[in-house]
C-alpha cells in the first residue's frame, strides 16, 4: 500500500479539514484522514497529538471531555471561530500551492 | 493569547492533572486502535502488539506533546529534579562521596571568603571611608614605612596642604578609672576635637566634641565607647551630662560612639587595645617647638571631594621636604607616607588571606575534578540507560540537561552542607586564631556570604557536570548498544577525561602541598629562633600610675622600689624585675645617640637606638647574657647616676673595633638639647633580644635604669618556679594594698606574648597544611578510582595474560605503569605551577627560598608515594584474576 508522508504542515490543514465537519477525538481525526485518502494518508500518533495541542495552544481548536462512541471519556477537539478562518486560509494557500505545483510539472 | 498562557499556568501548576489527562488521551487512542484491529479479526494479543508497534515511542509523543504545550523548560526542570533525586538515592555510595567532597570544597571556601569578607572587602564604620587614609612620617635610612607623627609636623601638614577636607592627630593612653566600683585601667584615645568629625562618625548620644572642645579650659569632655558604655555603665542612656573620673580628673560624658566604631591601627597603637573612651587634646605650645617634642601621633586625614590618593602623595611629599629643608636637624631624611585606611587596617594579614583563598580554590577544583571523575565513572554504567532513553526519542539536549541537572543537585545538596561546614568552620577560625589577629565580632555568615556560597555551588555544579553530560549526551547509540555498554567511543572520552581529571588534582595537590611545606618548614625556622633571653615561667603585667596621684618621678619611683621586693618575696617568686617596653609587647621608643668619642654630626645624621628603662636585675631575670663590663649596680638603680647599658647589635653597628666601656654617649630622650642632656657613660654590652617578633633582628638598643627616666608605667615581669599565672592574684593583692585604686593591666605570660607574635605565620600555615590534606586525599581517591575503574575494564585481558603465562608481577607493573604515567605528569605540571606562584608565598617565608628543593622534592615524593598506594591496591586485585570467572564474567 502506497504511503506519503505529509510535507510540512499539511497535517495542520488536515486536522482543520477534519474537525470543520464535526467535534472529533483524536482516534477518530486519524482514521478518518486515512479513510477518506483511500488509506494513503496514515497520521502517526506521534505527530498528531503534539500538532492538536499545538493547534489548540494557537486557539484554533478547543478540547474538551466529552463520551465517545464506544461509551468511553474522551478527549474531543473542535473548531474554533478563529480555526475556522484559518482554515480558509490555509485552504486558499495550499490551492494556490498545488496548481502551480501542477502547472509547473505540467509543462516542464 | 490568554488562552495560550492559561494552558500554560494550567499545566505549569497542575501537571499531574494535565500528565493523567495525556495519558487518559494516549491510552483511550491505542484502545481504539486494538478494538479496530479485534474486530478486523485479529486475536487481543496480536491487535495490541501491532497497535503498540505502531504507536511507535510512547515517551518520544509525551515528549514533544509538551514541547508542543510549551510549558517544557520549568516543568522539565522539575521533572529532572524529581528523577535525580531518585538516582542520588539509589546510589547512596557514589552520592556521599560526591557530596562530601562538594561540602568540604564548598565549605572551606566560604568561611575562608566569610574572613575575606569583614577584613578586606566590607564597609569600615566610617563615612566614605575610600577618602579616608593615614599619614605617616618615614625615615630614609630606617626601614618602618609607619612612623609616628610630631606634633609640629602635623601642625605644619594641617596648615600647608590643599588637598585633604581635614586632618585629625591622636595618640592612645592608658588611664586609671575610678569612681565606678573596683579602679580599672582603660584604653583612652587623646584625639583633637576634630577627630569624630574627619570619620565623619556620629555619636548615637549626646552631641559629640565641638569645636569649643579644642580649646583650653573647654577639653574636660569625654566621648565613651559603645560597648564600654554598654558594659560599665549597662547602657544607662541618662549618661549624658553626667561625670567619670580619670586619673583623678572628673569628664563629663557628651557621647557615647555607635555600636562597632573603634580606631585601633596596629602599627601606632601605644596601648595595644582598642579604645574604650576618647578625650579632646590640645597640642600644648611647647609642643609647637621641635626641640621638645618627638614622634608618637597617629593622622588620618580626609580627601577633598575628587582628590585621589595619588595627588595626597605628591603634595604630601612635597609639603615634607619643603619642612626637611626648614628645619634639617630634625626632618632631614623624613618624609610623608600617605596610606589607605583600609589597606592599613588589614595590614600584614592582606597577602595571607588572599593566598588562602586562592589555596582554598584550588581545593574547590580538586573536589569538582574528583566528583566529574565519579560522575564519568557512574555514567559508563548508565550508558544502556541513556541509549536506551535516546533510542526511545529523548533528544541529545534534553540527556544533556538531565545528567547537568543531577550534578547541580549534587553541588545543591553539598554546598548546604559546605555552609553548615563553613559557620562551624569560621567559629573554629575565630577560635585558633589568637586575639589581635582576627576581628572576632565582624565575622559573621550573613546574606552576602550565602550568596557567595550559592555562586560557588552553582559554579561548582555547573563546572564538573559539564564534561560527564557532554560525553554521556553524545555517545552512539547503535554502538554503544551493540557492545553491550563496553567499549565503546564514549568509553574512551571518559577515560581521557578521567585521566585528564587525574592529572589535574595531582598537579593542584603538588601546588598546595608546596606551599604549606613552604610555610611549615619557614615555621619551624622561625620557631627555632633564639629570642636572645629566656621566655618561659615569666608573668608580664603592666602598672601605670595616674600623674595626679603620683605627679613626681619621686612618687613613681618610690611606689615602684616598694612593690617589686614585695612581689619577689611572694612564694613561687624567683626574682622580679620591670622594663618600660618589654619584648614581644609590640611597643619601643627610639631616639639618636651622639657618642662623644665620635666627630659631631646633625642631628639627622646620628646613629639611631631604641630606649628601654629597665628596674634592678633585668639581665639576669631574663636571661640576657652579659657580653662584656658590668650590670647596673644598687646605687644606679637608686638614683641617676648618668649610666646606661648597650647591646651587642649597637655595638656591631656603631662602634665595632672600638671597646665600649667607658664610651660617653647622649642619649637625646628628654628633650632634643644638648644642655637638658647629661651623657650617660656606657657601663656593660649584652646579647640581643629580638624585641619585635622573632622574624625581626635586634635593633641597637640602649638600657637605662629606671631613676634614669621615670615611666609612670612600666611593665613588671616576674620569674616563676612554676606556672605564672598561678601568682597573678598574689601579685594583685600586693600591689592593691599599696594602692587599692591601682588596677593591674595587660596581664600575659610571656609565652602568650611570644605565641601571638606567631599567630599570623601559624594560622597561615595551618590553614594551608589543612588545605593541601584536603586536596591529597581527594586526589588520592580520584587516582585511585581512575585506576580500579581501569582494572574491572581490564579484567578479561588480564585474565587470559595470566593464562597465558604473564606474571602477577607483569600484571602490576602494567597497572602501575599506567597511574605512574598519570603522576607523574601532574607532579611535573604542579611543580611548574607551584614554581610559578611561589612568588607570591614569599612574604609569608621566614628564611627559606619560595623555591627551596628539599621542600619540592620532599612533597613531589609525598605526592608519588601516596598516589602509587592508592593505584596498588586496585593493581593488586587485577593480578589475581581467575580465568573461569573472567569468562563468567563476560
Amino acid at each position: 500500500m502506497p504511503r506519503i508522508d505529509l510535507p510540512q504542515g499539511t497535517l495542520d490543514l488536515l486536522i482543520l479539514r477534519t474537525l470543520a465537519l464535526e467535534p472529533q477525538h483524536g482516534w477518530a481525526i486519524s482514521e478518518r484522514i486515512q479513510q477518506i485518502s483511500s488509506d494513503v494518508l496514515r497520521v502517526q500518533q506521534g505527530s498528531l497529538y503534539p500538532a492538536l495541542h499545538r493547534l489548540e495552544r494557537r486557539g484554533w481548536i478547543k478540547a474538551r471531555w466529552g463520551t465517545s462512541e464506544n461509551n468511553r471519556r474522551a478527549k474531543f477537539y473542535e473548531l474554533t471561530k478563529t480555526g475556522r478562518r484559518q482554515l480558509e486560509v490555509e485552504k486558499d494557500a495550499w490551492d494556490k500551492l498545488t496548481a502551480a505545483v501542477a502547472q509547473v510539472l505540467g509543462t516542464a | 493569547m490568554f488562552r495560550d498562557l492559561w494552558l500554560r499556568m494550567r499545566a505549569l501548576f497542575r501537571r499531574r492533572s494535565v500528565e493523567t489527562e495525556l495519558d487518559d488521551e494516549l491510552r483511550f487512542h491505542l484502545e481504539r486502535q486494538v478494538e479496530k484491529y479485534v474486530k478486523g479479526g485479529l486475536s487481543r494479543e496480536e491487535a495490541t502488539r501491532r497497535a503498540r508497534m505502531e504507536f511507535g515511542g510512547v515517551e518520544q509523543v509525551k515528549e514533544e506533546y509538551r514541547d508542543a504545550r510549551g510549558v517544557s523548560p520549568i516543568e522539565t526542570l522539575t521533572r529532572d529534579v524529581r528523577y535525580g533525586l531518585r538516582t542520588l538515592r539509589s546510589n547512596p555510595g557514589f552520592s556521599v562521596v560526591a557530596i562530601l567532597t562538594l561540602a568540604l570544597g564548598i565549605g572551606a571556601n566560604t568561611a575562608i571568603f566569610s574572613v575575606i569578607d569583614s577584613v578586606l572587602l566590607r564597609p569600615l564604620p566610617y563615612a566614605d571611608p575610600a577618602s579616608l587614609v593615614m599619614v605617616w612620617e618615614s625615615n630614609s635610612q630606617q626601614a618602618n614605612p609607619h612612623n609616628t607623627v610630631s606634633p609640629p609636623d602635623f601642625l605644619d601638614w594641617d596648615s600647608r596642604n590643599s588637598v585633604f577636607s581635614g586632618m585629625a592627630g591622636l595618640f592612645d593612653q592608658r588611664t586609671n578609672l575610678t569612681g565606678n566600683g573596683a579602679p580599672q585601667e582603660v584604653a583612652l584615645q587623646d584625639v583633637t576635637a576634630n577627630f569624630f568629625a574627619v570619620l565623619g562618625v556620629n555619636p548615637v548620644l549626646g552631641a559629640g566634641f565641638s569645636a569649643e572642645n579644642g580649646q583650653p579650659g573647654h577639653d574636660d569632655v569625654v566621648i565613651l565607647s559603645h560597648g564600654f558604655w554598654k558594659e560599665h555603665f549597662a547602657g544607662d542612656s541618662s549618661i549624658i551630662g553626667k561625670t567619670v573620673t580619670l586619673n583623678g580628673h572628673p569628664l563629663i560624658v557628651v557621647g557615647v560612639a555607635p555600636q562597632g566604631f573603634d580606631w585601633f591601627i596596629k602599627d601606632s597603637s601605644l596601648t595595644g587595645a582598642k579604645p574604650q573612651m576618647w578625650t579632646p587634646w590640645i597640642i600644648p605650645k611647647t609642643f609647637h617647638d621641635r626641640k621638645n617634642v618627638g614622634r608618637f601621633m597617629t593622622v588620618v586625614a580626609r580627601l577633598k571631594p575628587g582628590a585621589t590618593v595619588q595627588q595626597a602623595r605628591v603634595q604630601m611629599n612635597t609639603i615634607a621636604a619643603q619642612i626637611a629643608q626648614e628645619y634639617p636637624d630634625f626632618n632631614g631624611n623624613w618624609g610623608a607616607n600617605v596610606v589607605p585606611v583600609r589597606e592599613q587596617i588589614s595590614g600584614d594579614l592582606r597577602p595571607a588571606l588572599w593566598i588562602l583563598f586562592g589555596a582554598v580554590g584550588f581545593v574547590l577544583l580538586v573536589a569538582c575534578a574528583n566528583v566529574s571523575s565519579l560522575l564519568l565513572a557512574r555514567a559508563a554504567a548508565r550508558e544502556r540507560e541513556v541509549a536506551i532513553r535516546t533510542a526511545v526519542g529523548a533528544s541529545r539536549w534534553r540527556i544533556a540537561f538531565q545528567l547537568l541537572t543531577e550534578s547541580v543537585l549534587l553541588a545543591v545538596i553539598g554546598g548546604s552542607i559546605g555552609v553548615g561546614l563553613a559557620v562551624w568552620g569560621t567559629n573554629a577560625l575565630l577560635a585558633a586564631s589568637p586575639r589581635n589577629l582576627l576581628d572576632l565580632r565582624s565575622v559573621s555568615i550573613d546574606m552576602r556570604i550565602l550568596s557567595f556560597a550559592a555562586g560557588s555551588t552553582l559554579l561548582a555544579g555547573l563546572i564538573f557536570g559539564f564534561l560527564p553530560s557532554f560525553i554521556s549526551a553524545h555517545a552512539s547509540v547503535a554502538e554503544t548498544l551493540k557492545e553491550g555498554g563496553r567499549g565503546s567511543s564514549a568509553g574512551k572520552g571518559r577515560g581521557m577525561a578521567r585521566s585528564a581529571f587525574v592529572v589535574l588534582q595531582m598537579c593542584l595537590a603538588l601546588v598546595l602541598l608546596a606551599g604549606s611545606g613552604l610555610l611549615i618548614r619557614s615555621f619551624i625556622r622561625l620557631v627555632g629562633v633564639d629570642p636572645g633571653f629566656d621566655s618561659s615561667h615569666l608573668l608580664t603585667f603592666k602598672v601605670t600610675l595616674p600623674g595626679l596621684k603620683y605627679g613626681t618621678d619621686a612618687k613613681c619611683q618610690a611606689f615602684f622600689r616598694e612593690l617589686l621586693p614585695r612581689l619577689s618575696h611572694l612564694p613561687g617568686v624567683r626574682s622580679v624585675t620591670m622594663n618600660s617596653f618589654p619584648p614581644f609587647s609590640g611597643l619601643g621608643a627610639a631616639t639618636g645617640v651622639r657618642l662623644l668619642s665620635q666627630p659631631p654630626r646633625s642631628l639627622k645624621d646620628l646613629p639611631v637606638a631604641e630606649v628601654r628603662v629597665v628596674g634592678p636585675s633585668y639581665f639576669s631575670t631574663m636571661g640576657i647574657p652579659l657580653r662584656a663590663g658590668r650590670t647596673f649596680s644598687e646605687q644606679e638603680l637608686a638614683e641617676a647616676r648618668h649610666v646606661a647599658i648597650i647591646n651587642q647589635g649597637f655595638v656591631d653597628k656603631y662602634l665595632s673595633g672600638v671597646n665600649p666601656l667607658g664610651q660617653k654617649a647622649v642619649i637625646y630622650m628628654k628633650s632634643n638639647e644638648d644642655s637638658e642632656n647629661t651623657p650617660s657613660e656606657i657601663i656593660g654590652v649584652v646579647g640581643d633580644v629580638r624585641q619585635m617578633g622573632l622574624d625581626t633582628p635586634g635593633e641597637p638598643t640602649v638600657y637605662w635604669p629606671h631613676p634614669e627616666l621615670v615611666y609612670s608605667g612600666m611593665t613588671i615581669l616576674v620569674r616563676t618556679s612554676n606556672d605564672p599565672l598561678g601568682l597573678v592574684s598574689a601579685a594583685r593583692n600586693e600591689l592593691q594594698q599599696m594602692d587599692p585604686e591601682q588596677p593591674m593591666a595587660a596581664v600575659a605570660t610571656m609565652g602568650q606574648l611570644l605565641g601571638d607574635s606567631l599567630a599570623r605565620s601559624r594560622f597561615t600555615m595551618l590553614l594551608l597544611a589543612i588545605f593541601a590534606a584536603i586536596a591529597l586525599t581527594l586526589a588520592s581517591i580520584g587516582i585511585y578510582g581512575v585506576i580500579a575503574y581501569g582494572v574491572t575494564q581490564r579484567t578479561q585481558e588480564f585474565g587470559i595474560r595470566i593464562a597465558l603465562g604473564a606474571e602477577g608481577r607483569d600484571v602490576l607493573r602494567l597497572v602501575l605503569g599506567q597511574g605512574t604515567r598519570l603522576v607523574l605528569l601532574g607532579i611535573g605540571l604542579g611543580v611548574v605551577l607551584a614554581l610559578t606562584l611561589g612568588r607570591f608565598l614569599s612574604t609569608l617565608l621566614y628564611g627559606i627560598s619560595p623555591t627551596d628543593p628539599l621542600t619540592f622534592g620532599a612533597v613531589a615524593l609525598l605526592l608519588a608515594l601516596v598516589a602509587l598506594v592508592a593505584c596498588y591496591v586496585p593493581a593488586r586485585r587485577a593480578t589475581r584474576v581467575d580465568l573461569i570467572e573472567t569468562l563468567r564474567y563476560e
